[in-house]
């Protein structure tokens, strides 16, 4: 990038190497670099980690991840946190079996529970923005909130809803990416249009840069900041559908793994916790990295009980690599 | 005052014809801004001749920032009148501010550290295509507008793809100055834009204000180098306890003088009647 | 020169999803589990090892591949509400090739998918516990092998049965179910009600969410209430165990007849210092074993009754003794038509 020194050509390279290695962004590539490990890592301890129906299923488990991932993915951007992803998911599980029960056509009971983790997603929005509330106490309100929500809408019952479509859903696809699948995959690249080629997304990264900045140079904080929690509750209304289409029910159950599992996969991401920095790949990355790790981890016959203790000192040791960046 | 802000800040923005040189860009009268019980504007009165470099100088709690933020909408005045190009304003935030065409530098520059340098000069006001109904930047057009913006001035910047985590404090500067004079602005506001700098640096930085004002902006500049003051404005304003107390051509006073009319050490002789009569500083130059 | 980060990670992430898909080979052929060494290999999918009753489930499941030298690969949820972590577990194993499966489910449904793309290269499924939903499984194309559980009203009548001994054919009883709205728990009550309909009087139904702390709770506050409560049945041992604690502070025990269901090992002292009056002992171990001889047969290639059932049995102070001493194995011999 700068013009060359005169000097040796073994030397130039050399350093040249050195450099441009140390100006890899390595936090944002912790995540792919641990997927492309792991892979080696179970390629060769179980013979069938790498074949195409395990592929296909870890993907298949990783969709509803990758979905909240990338939600939590553009909250953190500002700043923020959302611990309420998870119960948000549920209730809107709920609200779209409600509907579905009273004959509603799935489809338009699914459209119900997306409306429905849309309002709680205003909800946080215009109380973080214009209450001033910190966004932690805040949705661990909603998070509160929204499950008991759950249970009483639903009165602790859980809904069967097995309607052929939705099995297809995540049966029938393309090779290896069942429509679940795709549908993730494909709102990850919607996500990465609208970080990267809208103003919107530009804003998202200023306001977590410096909230202060951006507000003296005229960008609305307030309503970037109501527009990610919308954005990430909206998500997890998309994620009830899958829910609800992999469990075959709708049921008022708390899914607490999935709110740490996206807070995780966004840190994998070498997305920074303080906001400002942010890619959407590598969290789906980080994401895809969880769901392959368990699924791994339970093919060579690990107890359960020394999944959680593995997932948690991956995702520490990536933490430290991303503050060692630094 | 004008009762209805946002009109008035539109009305303004459709006035991007030059106007014929000289005259005055700003003319500031009278403007009251209190806090509560704290008054940290009292009288403030200033005009900006076109083309000037005007500084604004003062002790801490004189009320020049409070001056500022009021010029540019931070702040909303309690009571006096600001003409902008002869036309009355009143800003409800900043980006009215910016869109009439004051433009800031505020100490802290307000650039975002994690995007790049490209990113920074258009932030706020993006270059956008349409694609059916929506709106996706315009990338491309940003990265060359930016690399005229940065070359006019002669900065040196790595690249405008550059993170601005990675600048030295006077690129920043650079930086931050490029983009306030870069959008066809009235009046550039530079706040205090060498005080976290070091001598090389500050030089070149100045030599950055001297270009601008070749350019013929309208610059207002405040800060606390009397020295720095004496070698880049044409005039000087004086403020004190939320007052404009004083104003000298430059090539007429000496850093002795500026110091004690600060301090208060010396008094303008027409500072007493100035309560009563706003314009009377205009008769001391 | 300069590198583009979002480029090179794109690139990076493009290629090991072409290495990942190109490794990709028949699931079949490349693995036979951790035991294909010419026996059968199976897999079980069982409910969160939180829980004692699941730990002996698989207890029970380990003695038999012992002893019929077979193996047995069993992975749980990471609690008993991880729907979806379950099915992702099973989705793992799945792909492994097993030659039978034998799942617990933790809800009728979550597992459906799974198991209908298991059950549609015919491999068989042994369905054990916890019912997967007859309508669900019928939509999905899903034929489960058999089904090995115990009857949970049958359990529960059992259990009426011997309150109306304990309380002498009258007085009012106190019931504790799980969580609201669980199958299990409403089966064992409509069992207990339905005993003791016209003999003793009952109160409603009162959730404890399964758990020992909210029963001790619920239990105080209904001994605060009704006085004359001479009895109380709970849906499970844990939530006995709550009460019993209860009934002691109040300085009652010994006056207040304490049923449940489960016979956990916790539940079998607790008969035996007479904490609680008795408890109907369901075999996990037994369900567990069960299952794994049931994978057996159907590997053989025979015909299996749609519904087994696994033994049941009253454990009273008399009894305590032996059970313990052959827990976690049934104390009395019963009908096994798998052994």
């Amino acid at each position: 990038m700068t013009t060359a020194q005169p000097a040796t050509a073994g030397q130039r390279s050399a350093e040249d190497y050195k450099r441009r290695l140390a100006e890899l962004p390595w936090p944002e590539l912790a995540s792919t670099l641990g997927l492309v490990g792991l892979a080696i890592i179970f390629g060769i301890a179980n013979p069938g980690y790498l074949s195409e129906g395990n592929v296909s299923a870890i993907l298949q488990a990783a969709a509803i991840l990758i979905i909240l991932t990338i939600g939590q993915t553009f909250v953190v951007a500002t700043g923020g946190i959302d611990l309420s992803v998870a119960s948000t998911m549920t209730l809107g599980a709920v609200v779209l079996g409600q509907f579905y029960a009273q004959g509603w056509n799935i489809w338009l009971a699914a459209v119900a529970g997306l409306v429905a983790t849309l309002l709680v997603g205003a909800v946080n929005g215009l109380i973080i923005s214009k209450g001033g509330i910190t966004d932690f106490i805040v949705t661990l309100g909603t998070l509160s909130a929204a499950s008991g929500m759950a249970l009483i809408i639903s009165d602790g019952r859980k809904t069967t809803i097995i309607e052929p479509v939705l099995i297809k859903l995540s049966v029938n696809g393309i090779g290896l990416f069942s429509w679940a699948v795709i549908i993730a995959l494909g709102l990850a690249i919607l996500a990465h249009v609208v970080l990267f080629h809208t103003a919107f997304g530009v804003h998202v990264l200023a306001i977590g840069g410096s909230a202060e900045s951006s507000r003296s140079l005229g960008i609305k904080v307030w309503l970037v900041k109501t527009g990610v929690y919308v954005i990430s509750a909206g998500l997890t209304g998309v994620a009830a559908l899958l829910l609800v289409a992999r469990v075959g029910a709708a049921e008022p159950a708390a899914n607490t793994a999935f709110l740490l599992n996206s807070v995780a996969a966004v840190v994998l991401g070498g997305v920074s916790l303080f906001g400002g920095r942010a890619t959407v790949i590598a969290p789906v990355m980080g994401a895809l990295l969880l769901t392959a790790l368990v699924n791994g981890l339970t093919r060579v016959g690990l107890s359960e009980f020394y999944q959680p203790l593995t997932v948690g000192v991956v995702v520490v040791l990536a933490a430290f690599l991303t503050r060692f960046n630094k | 005052m004008s009762t209805d802000p946002a009109t008035t800040a539109t009305t303004t923005t459709q006035d991007t014809a030059p106007a014929a040189t000289g005259g005055d860009v700003l003319t500031v009268t009278a403007l009251r801004k209190s806090f509560g019980r704290v008054h940290a504007l009292r009288d403030a009165t200033l005009t900006l001749p076109r083309g000037q470099v005007t500084a604004l100088i003062g002790d801490n709690g004189a009320g020049k920032s409070t001056l500022v933020r009021c010029l540019v909408g931070v702040h909303t005045a309690d009571a006096g009148e600001v003409l902008l190009e002869g036309e009355g304003v009143r800003f409800a935030n900043p980006e009215q501010g910016r869109s009439a065409g004051i433009e800031t530098v505020f100490q802290e520059l307000a650039l975002v550290e994690d995007l790049s340098v490209a990113q920074n000069l258009f932030l706020g006001r993006e270059a956008k295509r349409s694609f059916g109904p929506f709106r996706f930047l315009d990338r491309r057009r940003m990265r060359r507008e930016a690399l005229d913006m940065i070359s006019q001035l002669a900065i040196n910047v790595p690249a405008v793809t550059a993170r601005v985590r990675r600048l030295s404090g006077g690129q920043r500067q650079a930086v931050a100055l490029a983009r306030a004079a870069g959008w066809s602005s009235k009046v550039v506001i530079l706040d205090e834009p060498t005080a976290a700098l070091g001598v090389q640096e500050t030089e070149r930085v100045e030599k950055l204000v001297l270009s601008l004002k070749e350019r013929g902006m309208t610059i207002l500049l405040i800060s606390h180098n009397f020295e720095q003051v004496l070698r880049l404005s044409d005039q000087v304003v004086v403020m004190r306890a939320g007052r404009t107390v004083a104003r000298r051509q430059t090539s007429q006073t000496d850093g002795q003088e500026l110091v004690g009319l600060v301090t208060g050490a010396v008094r303008d002789p027409h500072e007493a009647a100035h309560d009563l009569m706003p314009d009377s500083d205009k008769e001391a130059s | 020169m300069y590198l583009n980060p979002r480029l090179t990670i794109g690139a990076i992430a493009a290629l090991s999803l072409v290495t990942l898909a190109g490794c990709g080979n028949d699931p079949q052929s490349s693995s036979g589990g951790s035991g294909g060494s010419g026996s059968s290999s199976y897999a079980a999918v069982i409910k969160g090892l939180d829980n004692p009753f699941f730990q002996q489930m698989q207890q029970g499941i380990d003695a038999q591949s012992k002893t019929d030298s077979v193996s047995v690969e069993v992975q749980a949820a990471q609690s008993v509400t991880d729907t979806s972590g379950q099915a992702d577990k099973l989705d793992a194993m799945a792909q492994q090739g097993y030659d039978c499966y034998v799942v617990n489910p933790i809800s009728g449904t979550n597992l459906i998918q799974g198991l209908a793309r298991i059950a549609a290269q015919k491999t068989p499924v042994v369905n054990i516990d916890s019912p997967i939903e007859a309508d669900a499984a019928a939509k999905a194309d899903l034929k489960v092998t058999t089904y090995i559980g115990t009857d949970n009203s049958e359990a529960g009548k059992m259990a009426g049965d011997t309150m109306v001994d304990a309380l002498g054919g009258s007085g009012k009883v106190a019931l504790i179910g799980g969580i609201s709205g669980d199958v299990t728990s409403a089966a064992r009550i409509d069992g207990f009600t339905a005993a003791v309909k016209g003999k003793l009087t009952t109160l409603p139904v009162v959730a404890a969410d399964w758990d020992r702390q909210v029963a001790l709770t619920k239990a105080t506050d209904i001994l605060s209430a009704n006085k004359d409560v001479a009895g109380f049945f709970a849906a499970n041992d844990d939530m006995a165990l709550g009460i019993a604690r209860a009934v002691a502070n109040a300085g009652k025990t010994g006056d207040i007849a304490i049923i449940s269901v489960d016979g956990i090992e916790d539940a079998l002292k607790a008969v035996k210092s007479g904490d609680l009056y008795a408890t109907v002992a369901q075999y996990p171990y037994a369900i567990g074993q069960m299952g794994v001889q049931a994978c057996e047969m159907a590997s053989a290639g025979n015909q299996l009754p749609a519904n087994i059932t696994a033994p049941v049995a009253v454990v009273t102070k008399a009894d305590a003794d032996q059970a313990l001493a052959k827990f976690p194995a049934p104390f009395q011999p019963f009908d096994n038509p798998l052994g």
